[in-house]
């Protein structure tokens, strides 16, 4: 009996979950990206199919809108955010997770609390900061901001991946005559190297999508963020629907694409982080 | 660096080799840390403490620098007599995050007993949107379900018009408070609930199968066999993302100010960061933008402080 309810449950209740999860994920991404596509963007109203398929929306946002180089600061500022962060991160992973010294745990719950911070209360001070070195407008900058923001929460995820490292792995490397250098590239680095993919994507991802620092610090238009550029598009009252949807989804594709190869090692990287952390 | 002990005294080639070695061991993980501490120190723990020292000047721009003048604890007294704080700043703040935090968790965790009962097909298809949703920026998400919103000629919008819900011409689900929250909230959770479902379902993955035979054989049915084992078994993943997301959600601005109206052009709707963020940028008051950041960091202390005990009464893992 139990079982057959469970067998007519899960006949009409799984397929309609899934149905229900596919439609609540997927349909703000169909109906920003159908968007863009639409030449009557703005006049589309309940029309769940475009009323054609044009790039028009695209072309507008590179020509008129300045977009590629908006792109172009993105994947600088994210690419400077990856190496520093992943560099970093996997050093003081190795510390806290490899070594025992005083103010470990200090330093650990140090590194939970700075996470907490909340972005408004850094973005003024830093701002005032950053006006006084003369470090506004400078993708470097912005840069710097982001690593800092991302390094918490990948010291943590990184910590979980060393020490699932066994170290009998690390001592037999040592007794065949490696030194700590040889040891760290050729049997620790490609061990952690599914959490450093994990950690990398957190922080292209940080630097990829914040909106806060960038629209405080880089007011000349040429240093916009793609985050920011969108901004330009959007009125309070009249907004070219077109040119935001076809910008946003510049901005979220290339993310989209990065999530869907990765993702075996993502689902680790986070599982290992959480269950460790 | 204690001295040497004992009797004994060590050759001097083979002590200074010795100490060498244990200085080794003491400064190598701090050389490790330096890199990292540095720039957490620099970037995020000194701002935190010129924020509060900020909070208790009237700081005024001036050209090359800043003047500032100390004014004790008025920033904070002003703020905390304020009606705004008390009737829309601060219950727009914990309302919505507790809100989407509760939602998001709930969300996540249905959606992973749904990941762990699908086959791999659809496991795979489920898994790659829920990653689209996740990977959707918080920005790009935002002009999104505005845009479904839009009053007029939102998606949203023309279909409760066209089904006499309201009048599309009139209604605009931005200005007033709920209908403006309910909409961030669903933005909140539709970006934050993939991250509770694949860490929850990687969870899932750990649980002995045998353990949900033996439920099943006492005659557990589908409730008491998720609440008396799969809850207790992954606990420490269920801690872990109830409190990041609460950490996260009480930070959320971006959803908001991105909002029409959320901007501060509309009081109703302001919750602790875009305040702080108006106050400090649109009418430099710094001050006073300093004093509700200090307010906002030690709500999300307290929080934090709750999640570190927790960890550690718990006693898995040595930290």
């Amino acid at each position: 009996m139990t079982t057959r309810r469970t067998t007519l449950a899960s006949r009409i209740g799984l397929p309609a979950a899934v149905v229900g999860l596919l439609l609540f994920t997927l349909f703000p991404v169909y109906w920003m990206v159908s968007t863009a596509l639409d030449p009557k963007a703005s006049l589309r109203g309940s029309d769940v199919l475009p009323s054609g398929i044009s790039f028009e929306h695209f072309e507008f946002v590179f020509d008129k809108g300045n977009f590629g180089t908006y792109l172009m600061n993105s994947a600088i500022v994210g690419l400077t955010t990856i190496v520093a962060a992943a560099l970093l991160s996997l050093f003081a992973a190795i510390a806290v997770a490899r070594f025992k010294f005083r103010f470990r745990t200090s330093v650990l719950i140090m590194i939970l609390i700075v996470q907490m911070v909340p972005l408004e209360a850094l973005v003024i001070p830093l701002f005032i900061q950053m006006r006084d070195y003369d470090m506004l407008n400078s993708l470097l900058g912005l840069s710097i901001v982001y690593i800092a923001l991302s390094l918490p929460f990948a010291i943590w995820t990184l910590r979980g991946f060393v020490a699932t490292v066994p170290k009998e792995v690390e001592e037999a490397a040592y007794i065949d005559g490696a030194s700590w250098p040889r040891m760290f590239w050729s049997v620790l680095l490609p061990l952690v190297a599914p959490g450093l993919v994990a950690t990398s994507i957190f922080a292209f991802i940080t630097a990829w999508n914040e909106f806060v620092f960038a629209y405080t610090f880089m007011k000349g238009s040429d240093k916009y963020t793609a985050a920011v550029g969108i901004y330009q598009f959007f009125g309070e009252n009249s907004t070219a629907w077109g040119p935001v949807m076809a910008s946003s989804t510049l901005v979220t594709v290339p993310v989209m694409i990065f999530f869907v190869i990765v993702h075996r090692k993502l689902g680790s990287g986070l599982a290992a982080g959480a269950v460790k952390g | 660096m204690p001295a040497p002990r004992g009797p004994r005294q060590p050759d001097g080639a083979a002590e200074s080799a010795r100490r060498r070695k244990k200085l080794i061991t003491l400064t190598r993980p701090w050389l490790l840390l330096a890199p990292s501490l540095v720039v957490l120190a620099g970037l995020l723990l000194w701002p935190l403490i010129q924020v509060g020292k900020l909070s208790l000047q009237d700081y005024k721009v001036k050209f090359g620098g800043g003047e500032a003048t100390f004014t004790g604890f008025d920033h904070y007294s002003d703020l905390l007599t304020s009606s705004l704080l008390w009737k829309t700043v601060l219950p727009n703040t914990v309302f919505f995050a507790f809100a989407c935090v509760g939602l998001t968790v709930a969300l996540g965790t249905l959606v992973a007993l749904l990941l762990n009962r699908l086959g791999a097909t659809w496991r795979m298809i489920c898994s790659i949107a829920i990653l689209a949703a996740w990977a959707m920026p918080a920005v790009t998400g935002t002009y999104v379900w505005i845009w479904l919103f839009q009053p007029q000629d939102g998606m949203v919008s023309q279909i409760a018009g066209s089904v006499g819900l309201i009048d599309p011409e009139t209604t605009n689900w931005f200005t007033e408070r709920v209908p403006f929250y309910a909409i961030a909230t669903l933005n909140v959770i539709h970006h934050g609930f993939p991250f509770v479902a694949i860490t929850v379902f990687a969870g899932l993955l750990t649980i002995p199968k045998e353990l949900y035979e033996a439920g099943e054989l006492d005659g557990a049915n589908a409730w008491q066999r998720f609440w008396n084992i799969t809850v207790p078994t992954i606990k420490p993943v269920f801690l872990v993302v109830t409190i990041l997301s609460t950490i996260w959600d009480f930070k959320v601005f971006t959803q908001v100010y991105l909002q029409p109206g959320g901007d501060g052009s509309n009081e109703e709707v302001y919750n602790l960061g875009v305040f702080s963020y108006i106050q400090a940028f649109a009418k430099n008051d710094y001050g006073t933008g300093a004093a509700a950041a200090v307010l906002l960091t030690v709500l999300l202390l307290i929080i934090t402080v709750v999640y570190i005990r927790t960890l550690f009464r718990q006693g898995e893992e040595d930290l």
